[in-house]
């Protein structure tokens, strides 16, 4: 009797706390649900209603290795995972829970799982193994010949030296490390764009099944063309599933995807963004509400709208107090910023590459140029710089060193050469090149969304910025901004109320 | 047959003056670029034997002008119409085609501040795009020197052939590619990569299947032989033509 009870009270305890979700929960995801985060709260909202997590495909540890997709997606950090969170977990379950798994929650499967530093780049960054095939396998199974070669300069995982999966391993793959990215918004991030691929002026890839062009904003590689496609890749990789996944488990993972809209609500105080449905590109219901595939670089219809109520405190709420209004005022300049503040954007391969000149002097978003989303409407891979050197994140003041891998791409004197780089590029993720075997690909990386990044820090696909002013701080040094201490605290401002 | 490539002629702005300029001198020569900032749009210049030239200034993918890019050099085709007309503190080439060299060139670093007076003229408007005639046989699409990468205007183009050769259901369609060379000023001959006529005629055979015509209507042709290198109009010879067949 006493151990029932007890086992009730427990059950109703964890109920309350949705902040982490372990596989096969019991529990309730309901229809509107806020999580603090140091920014203020972030709100997710089920469009079709509550969620019940049990049975869910997408909530149940339907492969083998326990693990659900929701290890990796938590809700609480904008259906990423924060390396605050993983830590946090690592903590409790003294490494033993499932997002840890050696397949590629460790940095190397054939390191001691047991201790904390074979899982450093997880714990540190936020960083999972990306093991991919090498030459490519494409979801469309047209093969590729890459047209560079891939050595292994430095591999402090030791991963892609692994004489079974590494480069020159018995399957040849090649390991790279990636944060998980936003599983919500979905509408905004599948949307397609016109027939042509604007960037690479050849046709814009179909979904096998229906024909239909699709919109390569997914994955940092746009490796996947679908959300099935996706997530039958997750089942076998990332939960080491052994069978397959049910069409309906299928069906219920991409619809419970798509019904699920995220943003950030509350300021650091508290108080509700929106207000009367103004601004109106903040918050989850405009995310559901909002229009697909704008391309918002202009002032006609800016990114997220805009922030007119907050550029001055009469229009704002009488309720707010002095620092909150500031607070606002802050967030509007760093839309402006954002959306009208020009620097030269140099090097950088499929925007400068593509007719737009080398350099450009244009604006934030110019790359983040999608409405509600940021991400690019065009399919979003970019050669920023961030995995290629001389301009990676990797660089430190007085050493080159890093955590990750570095590979020397060598392209054949045949190949259009990297644009900004030429044929031998150094690189710690070739990106969207490991799938279209391109030499120009090096290093592009596809931009992600901007929702919820108060959430789930850190930022990049490579984890590098720990926090916003992390990013912020590597524009000002890759474009040579000069940003003032105050624009880049309203930068950080703006990005945190999103 | 003519209408088509009087068509595409004009399709954009400056190609179609270019097409029926015979005034004006001729210049062609290999240059890094310069960008000049300004208070408008910034513009690009290159020097050449201690001349500026203006090439024309930073639009978008819609415009008719793709500006050149530093750390390549460019080819600048075009004619000098008036030695003393000068924008942005170079003499003006107009109509003008440039081609942004493939290769890396790290000594085309030249970037200059905003200067007062030295501004670009009013933007060119962006070119029209009139659907062809449904009964177009022929489309040609222009290629920047060594390169198979179609703009959003050439797919356009592209695109349109596709429109118009669903509708007559040709017995034939030919797919032809060629290369071409390029005479410089000072009598340099460039020639194309031989291997552009197979990645030009392989991208568009790629298009038309992609876009549902059956493969087996398609004959491609590559004309392995480079064309021109005679001076004006050579970059009419960095080419693909698409000849539809009843
Ligand atoms: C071990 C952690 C992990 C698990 C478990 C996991 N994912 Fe992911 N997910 C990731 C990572 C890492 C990425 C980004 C990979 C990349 O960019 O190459 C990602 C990306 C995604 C994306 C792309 C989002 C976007 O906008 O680009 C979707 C959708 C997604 N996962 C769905 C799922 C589904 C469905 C499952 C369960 C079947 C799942 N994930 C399980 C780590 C995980
Ligand atoms: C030249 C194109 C380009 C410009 C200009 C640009 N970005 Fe980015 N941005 C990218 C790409 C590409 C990524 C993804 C890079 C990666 O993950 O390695 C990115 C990523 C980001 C992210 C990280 C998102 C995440 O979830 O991790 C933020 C935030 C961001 N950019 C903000 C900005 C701000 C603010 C500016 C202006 C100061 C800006 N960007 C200008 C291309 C650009």
């Amino acid at each position: 009797m006493l151990v029932s009870s007890l086992a009730f009270l427990l059950s109703i305890s964890e109920k309350k706390d949705l902040s982490w979700i372990e596989p096969s929960s019991d529990q309730v995801l309901p229809e509107l649900i806020t999580y603090p985060n140091s920014y203020g709260k972030l709100e997710i909202l089920n469009a079709d209603g509550p969620v019940q997590l049990k049975n869910h495909p997408f909530f149940e540890p339907i492969g083998s290795n326990g693990r659900a997709c929701v290890s990796c997606h938590q809700p609480s950090n904008a259906m990423s995972v924060s390396v605050e969170n993983l830590q946090k977990r690592w903590e409790e379950t003294h490494g033993k829970d499932p997002v840890f798994a050696a397949v590629d929650g460790s940095n190397n499967p054939k390191l001691p799982q047991e201790l904390k530093s074979s899982h450093s780049l997880l714990l540190n960054r936020g960083l999972f193994r990306i093991g991919l095939s090498w030459p490519p396998k494409p979801d469309n199974g047209v093969p590729v010949k890459p047209e560079f070669t891939i050595e292994v300069v430095s591999d402090p995982t030791g991963a892609n030296s692994d004489p079974d999966f590494g480069l020159k391993g018995k399957e040849p793959s090649i390991s790279v490390y990636r944060r998980p990215r936003v599983v919500g918004n979905m509408k905004y991030v599948m949307s397609p764009d016109p027939r042509f691929n604007i960037k690479t002026g050849t046709l814009a890839v179909t979904d096998p099944e229906t024909g239909l062009v699709v919109g390569m904003n997914m994955m940092a590689d746009s490796r996947h063309y679908t959300q099935k496609a996706q997530a039958i890749d997750a089942y076998h990789g990332h939960l080491q599933g052994h069978t397959f996944l049910t069409p309906s488990e299928q069906k219920q993972i991409v619809d419970f995807e798509n019904q699920l809209y995220l943003a950030q609500s509350h300021d650091p105080w508290g108080s509700p963004l929106v207000e009367n449905g103004k601004p109106e590109g903040l918050g989850a219901k405009a995310m559901k509400e909002g229009k697909v595939h704008v391309l918002a670089n202009n002032n006609r219809d800016p990114i997220f709208h805009w922030f007119k109520t907050w550029e001055n405190p009469e229009t704002m709420s009488k309720d707010l107090t002095k620092e909150q209004k500031e607070f606002r005022q802050s967030v509007a300049r760093g839309n402006d910023i954002f959306m009208f503040r020009p620097f030269w954007i140099n090097d950088v391969t499929h925007i400068n590459s593509i007719g737009l000149a080398n350099p450009l002097r244009r604006t934030c978003s110019t790359c983040h140029n999608g409405q509600m989303t940021a991400q690019d409407i065009a399919p979003g891979w970019v050669d920023l710089g961030t995995t290629n050197y001389p301009n990676w994140t990797e660089n430190r003041i007085f050493n080159q060193k890093t955590d990750l891998p570095v590979f020397k791409c060598t392209c054949s004197p045949s190949a259009d050469p990297h644009p900004y780089l030429g044929r031998v590029v150094y690189t710690t993720d070739p990106g969207r090149a490991l799938i279209s075997g391109k030499c120009k690909d090096i290093g592009s990386i596809v931009m992600q969304q901007f929702r919820g990044l108060a959430a789930r820090a850190p930022y990049f696909a490579n984890g590098s910025a720990k926090n916003l002013m992390e990013v912020v701080d590597y524009y000002d040094r890759r474009f040579n901004m000069k940003l003032a201490d105050q624009e880049k605290k309203d930068l950080v401002n703006f990005l945190s109320s999103l | 047959m003519r209408n088509g490539i009087l068509i595409f002629c004009c399709w954009i702005s400056t190609f179609c003056a270019f097409a029926q300029t015979t005034t004006g001198k001729y210049v062609a020569f290999l240059a890094c670029p310069i960008v000049r900032d300004s208070k408008a749009m910034p513009c690009w210049l290159a020097e050449k034997d201690g001349t500026t030239y203006y090439l024309g200034q930073q639009g978008s993918s819609a415009s008719a002008f793709y500006p050149p890019q530093l750390k390549h050099q460019v080819l600048v085709e075009g004619f000098i119409q008036d030695p003393q007309k000068t924008s942005c503190g170079g003499i003006v080439i107009d109509p003008i085609v440039i081609s942004v060299m493939p290769e890396l060139d790290v000594a085309c670093t030249t970037l200059l501040p905003a200067e007062d007076g030295l501004e670009p003229p009013a933007p060119v408007p962006f070119p029209k795009y009139e659907p062809f005639s449904d009964d177009t046989k022929e489309f040609q699409i222009l290629y920047d020197f060594d390169s198979d990468y179609l703009t959003l205007h050439k797919t356009r183009i592209a695109g349109e052939a596709v429109r118009v050769a669903k509708i007559q259901q040709p017995a034939r369609i030919e797919i032809h590619a060629y290369r071409g060379k390029s005479k410089l000023s000072d009598g340099t001959i460039l020639e194309e990569k031989l291997a552009m006529v197979h990645r030009r005629a392989e991208k568009m055979f790629d298009v038309f299947v992609g876009l549902d015509i059956s493969k087996e209507k398609i004959k491609v042709i590559e004309h392995e032989k480079a064309l021109g290198g005679k001076g004006e109009g050579d970059y009419l010879n960095r080419k693909l033509v698409i000849k539809l067949y009843k």
